[in-house]
């Protein structure tokens, strides 16, 4: 799975979001080092909707614009919770692996 | 947020390079996400901006129609075709091995009765050393395996491969039954503006059903049973050996097998787009099938003059192209009034 479908699906996880709230969401959530743009955060919305990983939740107009919200299915909370244990199993063993080879590097003691 | 006019032009302009399924979808929507990120003050789109949702238009018309799509009522039906037609045509290339039609008994002619012992079918297992239909099933094969993997592309390729093959071997084609080849051309017509102009397979996937399979196993019987009607009234068959009592039980089973077709189509409420592209896939079959049964002096496909070949394949060709255009042919894209 991309970075930016990670972030984005661990955006909606907490619930129904717009496009523009994803995008400064995803922003937050990287720490400001995944800055989404509009192409490429609707690309991968399109691709996450045939891939049922994402429904449309509700329809609003603001300020004469059309505001559309997404939400994550259960195969996509699936999808996410199952690459997160991948994420954190691999993150677990690069740090032990680093602990092991330089204390300094993984925050481990001397 | 801003609100300039001629930023949100721009942003338009940008968006017309969308396919259209998806512009219908979602042209509103970005754009609302690109003024609200746009600082107070800007007049046009900057030129990453730009390249972003340029890059982005690209990679979605080379994907082809997703989700978006979706709202278009052929979306789905072309989705489904996509998977289908190679799977359905496999099942006829089967049928067509497996029921071939044995020739009645030649008592008067002792050289066509020692010719008919010989050969004494059409079709059967002698389609199997004709290496011009090993290499089209063996296509069809890797085809209906790569649409089920979800493919779109690859299978594409594989089609186009075959179809330079046919012309190659262009002596050989006579060797191929008419109605197969027909039916083939149909599928292949039809499959590729499904595979272009579809969310491909992969949507076909979460849509098809048992009654699907259903429906295309009755179809194919009916395929194969009027098959076995057009081989027995072919010339010079229907003058050596007449069997008017197989060929009408060949014409009742045939038409009750595509009555139910129909029937269980309607009952189970399968879409109904989907019966329509069946119907323009066998368009060319069916009047290949009635211009031999009403007494036509040759096939159609036999001795084809130019008119024979537009009659047969013109309007499944403008149906194919018209349907690609229509999912992926850009639109103007809206201007604000001044």
């Amino acid at each position: 799975m991309q970075e930016a479908t990670f972030l984005i699906l661990t955006a909606l996880a907490t619930g129904s979001q717009h496009g523009y709230g994803i995008i400064t969401d995803v922003s937050q959530i990287s720490g400001g080092r995944v800055r989404l743009r509009a192409g490429t955060l609707y690309t991968a919305l399109d691709r996450l909707r045939t891939d049922e990983l994402i429904a449309v939740d509700r329809e609003e107009i603001v300020d004469n614009r059309l505001r559309r919200y997404y939400r994550l299915t259960p195969e996509g909370s699936e999808k996410l919770a199952a690459e997160a244990a991948r994420l954190q199993a691999n993150a677990g063993a690069a740090l032990a692996r680093l602990n092991l080879a330089r204390p300094d590097l993984a925050g481990g003691t001397t | 947020m801003t609100d300039s006019p001629g930023l949100e032009q721009g942003y338009r302009r940008l968006l017309g390079w969308y396919p259209r399924a998806f512009r219908r979808e979602h042209e509103d929507e970005i754009l609302a996400v690109l003024m609200a990120s746009a600082p107070e003050g800007q007049r046009r789109p900057r030129p990453a901006e730009s390249a972003n949702l340029l890059w982005s238009a690209l990679k979605m018309r080379l994907r082809g129609p997703g989700a978006a799509s979706q709202s278009w009522p052929w979306s789905d039906s072309l989705a489904l075709f996509s998977l289908v037609a190679p799977l359905f045509l496999l099942l006829v290339d089967a049928l067509q091995v497996a029921l071939p039609y044995r020739l009645p008994k030649v008592t008067r002619f002792p050289l066509v009765a020692q010719a008919l012992a010989r050969h004494p079918e059409i079709g059967g297992l002698s389609l199997l050393t004709v290496p011009l239909f090993d290499v089209t099933v063996g296509c069809g094969v890797i085809v209906a395996v790569l649409v089920l993997l979800g493919l779109r592309w690859i299978p594409l390729a594989v089609m186009a491969a075959s179809v330079v093959y046919w012309v190659a071997v262009g002596q050989s084609i006579p060797w191929i039954p008419y109605p197969l080849q027909l039916l083939t051309t149909g599928v292949y017509l039809l499959g590729t503006a499904a595979l272009i102009a579809s969310p491909g397979p992969r949507r076909g996937r979460q849509l098809v059903n048992w009654r699907y399979g259903v429906v295309l196993l009755v179809v194919a019987a009916a395929v194969q049973v009027s098959t076995l009607m057009y081989d027995a009234m072919r010339p010079p068959w229907v003058f050596l050996a007449p069997s008017t009592g197989r060929m009408a039980v060949y014409l009742a089973g045939s038409v009750v097998l595509t009555v139910a077709a129909v029937v269980l189509t309607v009952v189970w409420k399968l879409n109904r787009y989907f019966l329509l592209l069946l119907a323009v896939t066998f368009y060319p079959y069916a009047l290949q099938l009635a211009f031999t049964s009403t007494g036509g002096s040759t096939d159609l496909l036999g001795n084809p003059t130019p008119a024979h070949l537009a009659a047969l394949f013109l309007p499944p060709v403008l149906f194919a192209c018209g349907t690609v255009l229509a999912a992926v042919a850009p639109r103007p894209s809206r201007l604000l009034p001044s």
